[in-house]
C-alpha cells in the first residue's frame, strides 16, 4: 500500500505538534490553516509556539511538509485531521461555531474517500451531530501535554479512536497511519472516545487534588507530602506515575474545561457531579496558596515589601499565560513594587503598574523582601541559594513547586515556604505576623 | 468577593447608622466622627424598627446621598428562639419599607457567620449559608430582604466573633474569659476549650465598613482575620494579661468539638493593604480600655 498522505487543518499547538511526529513517522504531511500569517511564518521555519524539541522535529522532516492556506491543497489526503483549538470563555464553556465553520470548510475540499478525524476537544455528542457519512468520520483523543508535545505525539501510549460501527475495521489508510506508532488501539464508540478524553483529565484532576488536600494537611500537621508520595506511587494500585505533585490548582484551560462539561453534562441529565465541583472549589483555593503566604508572612509586617516574582507561564517550558497562577497573583499585587522574569514569556504580558521585567532570575531578587517561584521552570534550579540571600533585601522564598532546595535556602539564612511542609526556617526567624 | 463601585475611596456623603448604640455601632460612629465623615446615628430610642410605622419614620430620615449601615439586631444573647426571630425580621422589613422609598447611595448591612452551619470548619465567601440555628437563619433572610428591597449597591458583612473593651454580651469569647479572670481569679472552658475560632477586633471591623463605605463596595465579604486560635490557647493569652495567676479548669464536655477557620483571600482581594490587629495586640489593647473604664 502507497503510504496514505496525512493532513491536518488547524495550525494550532496540537495541530503543529501531531503534523512533525506524522512527518517525522515517513508521512507526507499537508498543514492548512486559514491564517496566512500562520502559514507563512511556518514556511520560513518560524514557530510561535515553545516546545522543546519541535524546531528540530520540524527541521528533520521538512521534505515532506506542504504548508498551505488553500483547502484544495487537502483533495490528495486520505486522512484529514481537524486540529483547531476551541476557545473555552472564563467558566471553561467551549465555543464550537469556529470548528463547526471549519470543518464544513475542510469537508468541502475533502477527496472522495478520504477520512476526517476529529482530534479537538469536544463535547460527547459532538462528532455523531456532523454531516459526514459516518463511515469516513472519526474522533481521536489527543493528548498533547505542553512542555511534552513532541515526545507525547512521537511516542503515545495508544489510541483511543471513537467510530460509528464498530464491527468495521479502521479504514486501511487511517489504520496503516495510527500502526505505524506502535501502540495499541483501541476503537469504541463517538460518544464513549469523546468522554473517555474528559475521563483521563477527570482521573488526573481527581489525583492532584487528593495531592493538594493532604500537602495542605501536611502544612499544618508537621507532616512532609515529598515523604508520603513516593510511598503511594509504589502501591500498585496508585501507580509510579501517578499525579501526585501539588500545585496550585488547574491551569491552562484544558482541564477547567473538562470539569465544566461534566458538570454541564450531569446538570442536564440528573447525575451527581458534586465531587467534580469539589475539585473546581480546590482549585481555586489553592490557586491563592502564594497570595496568603505573602500576606501572612511578609506584607502585614512589611507593607512597604517589594516583591520579586519568577516566572510569568502558566507551566515550565510553554509561552502560554491561560489561566497562570503567576498573573493571577500578580494582579492582586497591584499595591506593591514587582520585579519579574520568565525565560519565554515577556515582562509585558504583565497588567501592573509597577513591575519592572529582568533580565535573569537572579536580577528579579535584586533588592526584593520577598521572592516568589511561581511557574517552575528548569533553569530556575540553577539560583544559589547564598546568592540570592546576597541579592535579596528581605528573606521569604515562597516556591510553592520546590524548584529550589529548601535546606540550603534555610543555611543560606532565607525562610522557606513551600506546598506540602510547613515553612522552614532560618536560625533566627519568627513568625512574621505573630498571632 | 467584592466588587468596588469606587476604584479610589471617597468619602460618603453621610453615613446613617441604624443600631448606633450597639457595640459595633459606637465604635464606628467614632471612627467616622474622627474621619470628619457626617454620620446620623440611630438607636432604638431614636427610632424602634419593630414598631408600626418604623418604615415611614426611617424614609423621612434618609437622603439619597446617604449610605445606610445596618446594625440593628437583637442579638442571640437576647434569645435564638423564635420571637427575636420575628422582631429582628420586622426591624429589616421597615428598612426594606424606607428603601422602597428612598434610595440611597449605599447599603451596608452587617451580617454574621451564624449563616454558615458549624459543620463547615473552613468558610470563605463561596461557602454554602444553610443556618443551624433561628439566628443564622435571621440573617440570612435579612440579607436577601435587603438586597431584594433596593437598587442601592448592597455590601453583607459576615462577621465572625467581634471582641473588644465595650463588648456587653458576655459571649464566649475573649471579653467573657477576660471579666471571668478578673472576677474569679479564674478561667472556666468548655470542655478542654479545644474548640477553634476567629476573633475579630471591634476597631478592625469599624476599619473595614470603613473600607466599604468609601470603595461603595457591591457584594459579599466575610470579616475575619484568618487565623483561630482554641480556647485553650485563648485563655492563656487571656491570663498573662493580669497580673496575678489565673487557673484555667475544663469542664466535662457537653457538645460535640466543632472548629470554625475563615479564607481570608477575598480580604486580601478587596483590599490588599488592609492588616489585623494581631490577637496579642488586641486582647492587651481591649484589656486595657477595660481597666480605664473600671
Amino acid at each position: 500500500m502507497i503510504r496514505p498522505v496525512i493532513g491536518f487543518a488547524g495550525m494550532t499547538h496540537l495541530g503543529i505538534n501531531s503534523a512533525a511526529a506524522a512527518a517525522a513517522r515517513g508521512f507526507e504531511t499537508v498543514c492548512f490553516d486559514t491564517d496566512a500569517g500562520i502559514i507563512t511564518k511556518l514556511k520560513s521555519g518560524k514557530l510561535s509556539i515553545v516546545e522543546p524539541g519541535l524546531p528540530e522535529l520540524l527541521e528533520r522532516s521538512k521534505q515532506r511538509f506542504a504548508f498551505t492556506t488553500e483547502v484544495i491543497d487537502l483533495k490528495h489526503c486520505d486522512v484529514v485531521y481537524i486540529s483547531a483549538d476551541v476557545p473555552t470563555d472564563d467558566q471553561g464553556q467551549s465555543d464550537l461555531s469556529g470548528i463547526r465553520a471549519l470543518i464544513d470548510t475542510i469537508t468541502a475540499g475533502l477527496g472522495r474517500d478520504a477520512i476526517l478525524v476529529i482530534l479537538c476537544q469536544v463535547p460527547p455528542g459532538f462528532t455523531r451531530t456532523l454531516a459526514l457519512p459516518k463511515e469516513r468520520l472519526y474522533y481521536q483523543v489527543e493528548t498533547l501535554i505542553f512542555g511534552r508535545a513532541v515526545e507525547r505525539a512521537m511516542h503515545p501510549e495508544r489510541f483511543i479512536v471513537g467510530c460509528a460501527a464498530l464491527e468495521r475495521p479502521l479504514p486501511p489508510a487511517y489504520g496503516a497511519f495510527l500502526s505505524t506508532f506502535g501502540c495499541p488501539i483501541l476503537p469504541m464508540r463517538y460518544e464513549s472516545a469523546e468522554l473517555a478524553k474528559i475521563s483521563i483529565n477527570c482521573c488526573l484532576v481527581a489525583s492532584v487534588t487528593v495531592a493538594n488536600t493532604l500537602a495542605e494537611l501536611c502544612e499544618r500537621i508537621g507532616a512532609d507530602w515529598s515523604e508520603i508520595a513516593p510511598a503511594l506511587k509504589l502501591d500498585k494500585r496508585i501507580g509510579p506515575h501517578a499525579y501526585l505533585g501539588p500545585g496550585l490548582g488547574l491551569a491552562g484551560g484544558n482541564l477547567e474545561r473538562d470539569l465544566a462539561t461534566v458538570c454541564r453534562l450531569a446538570d442536564a441529565y440528573g447525575t451527581d457531579a458534586g465531587v467534580v465541583r469539589a475539585w473546581m472549589t480546590n482549585s481555586s483555593h489553592r490557586r491563592d496558596w502564594a497570595l496568603r503566604t505573602l500576606h501572612g508572612e511578609v506584607l502585614a509586617a512589611n507593607p512597604k515589601a517589594v516583591i520579586g516574582v519568577l516566572g510569568l507561564a502558566y507551566k515550565e517550558n510553554t509561552h502560554s499565560t491561560k489561566n497562570s497562577p503567576s498573573l493571577a497573583l500578580i494582579a492582586q499585587l497591584k499595591p506593591w513594587r514587582l520585579r519579574v522574569h520568565d525565560p519565554v514569556v515577556p515582562a509585558s504580558a504583565v497588567a501592573h503598574p509597577d513591575a519592572t521585567g529582568c533580565a535573569s532570575a537572579l536580577e528579579a531578587a535584586q533588592g526584593a523582601d520577598a521572592l516568589v517561584i511561581m511557574t517552575p521552570w528548569p533553569a530556575f534550579r540553577d539560583l544559589k541559594a547564598d546568592q540570592l540571600a546576597r541579592s535579596m533585601a528581605g528573606r521569604a522564598v515562597i516556591d510553592p513547586y520546590h524548584v529550589l532546595d529548601g535546606k540550603a535556602v534555610v543555611a543560606a539564612g532565607l525562610d522557606y515556604f513551600t506546598l506540602g511542609v510547613p515553612p522552614l526556617r532560618a536560625a533566627g526567624s519568627t513568625c512574621a505576623s505573630p498571632q | 468577593m467584592l466588587n468596588h463601585l469606587n476604584e479610589k475611596p471617597v468619602n460618603p456623603t453621610r453615613v446613617v447608622l441604624l443600631g448606633a448604640r450597639g457595640f459595633i455601632g459606637r465604635t464606628l460612629v467614632s471612627v467616622l466622627q474622627r474621619a470628619g465623615i457626617a454620620a446620623l446615628p440611630v438607636s432604638s430610642a431614636d427610632l424602634n424598627l419593630a414598631t408600626d410605622g418604623a418604615a415611614d419614620r426611617l424614609a423621612a430620615m434618609l437622603q439619597h446621598h446617604d449610605a445606610v449601615v445596618m446594625l440593628a439586631a437583637l442579638t442571640p444573647d437576647k434569645g435564638r428562639g423564635l420571637q427575636p426571630f420575628l422582631t429582628n425580621i420586622h426591624m429589616a422589613a421597615s428598612l426594606c419599607g424606607a428603601l422602597g422609598k428612598v434610595t440611597p447611595a449605599q447599603v451596608v448591612y452587617l451580617s454574621s457567620d451564624s449563616v454558615y452551619p458549624i459543620a463547615t470548619s473552613l468558610v470563605s465567601e463561596a461557602s454554602c449559608a444553610e443556618p443551624d440555628d433561628l439566628y443564622g437563619m435571621m440573617h440570612l433572610a435579612r440579607e436577601m430582604m435587603v438586597k431584594s428591597a433596593t437598587k442601592a449597591p448592597v455590601a453583607v458583612l459576615r462577621s465572625t466573633l467581634v471582641y473588644g473593651a465595650e463588648d456587653t454580651h458576655n459571649s464566649y469569647g475573649p471579653n467573657r474569659l477576660c471579666r471571668m479572670a478578673h472576677k474569679d481569679g479564674k478561667i472556666t472552658l468548655f470542655g478542654e476549650g479545644e474548640e477553634t475560632r476567629d476573633h475579630i477586633l471591634v476597631d478592625d471591623v469599624a476599619a473595614l465598613t470603613m473600607l466599604v463605605l468609601r470603595h461603595c463596595s457591591i457584594g459579599t465579604l466575610n470579616l475575619a482575620t484568618g487565623r483561630s486560635i482554641s480556647y485553650a490557647e485563648l485563655a492563656k493569652k487571656v491570663a498573662v494579661l493580669l497580673d496575678k495567676p489565673i487557673d484555667i479548669i475544663g469542664t466535662s464536655r457537653q457538645t460535640p468539638i466543632t472548629h470554625r477557620h475563615f479564607d481570608v483571600t477575598a480580604i486580601h482581594k478587596a483590599f490588599p493593604t488592609f492588616n489585623f490587629t494581631p490577637l496579642d495586640k488586641g486582647l492587651a489593647k481591649a484589656h486595657a480600655e477595660m481597666l480605664r473604664r473600671g
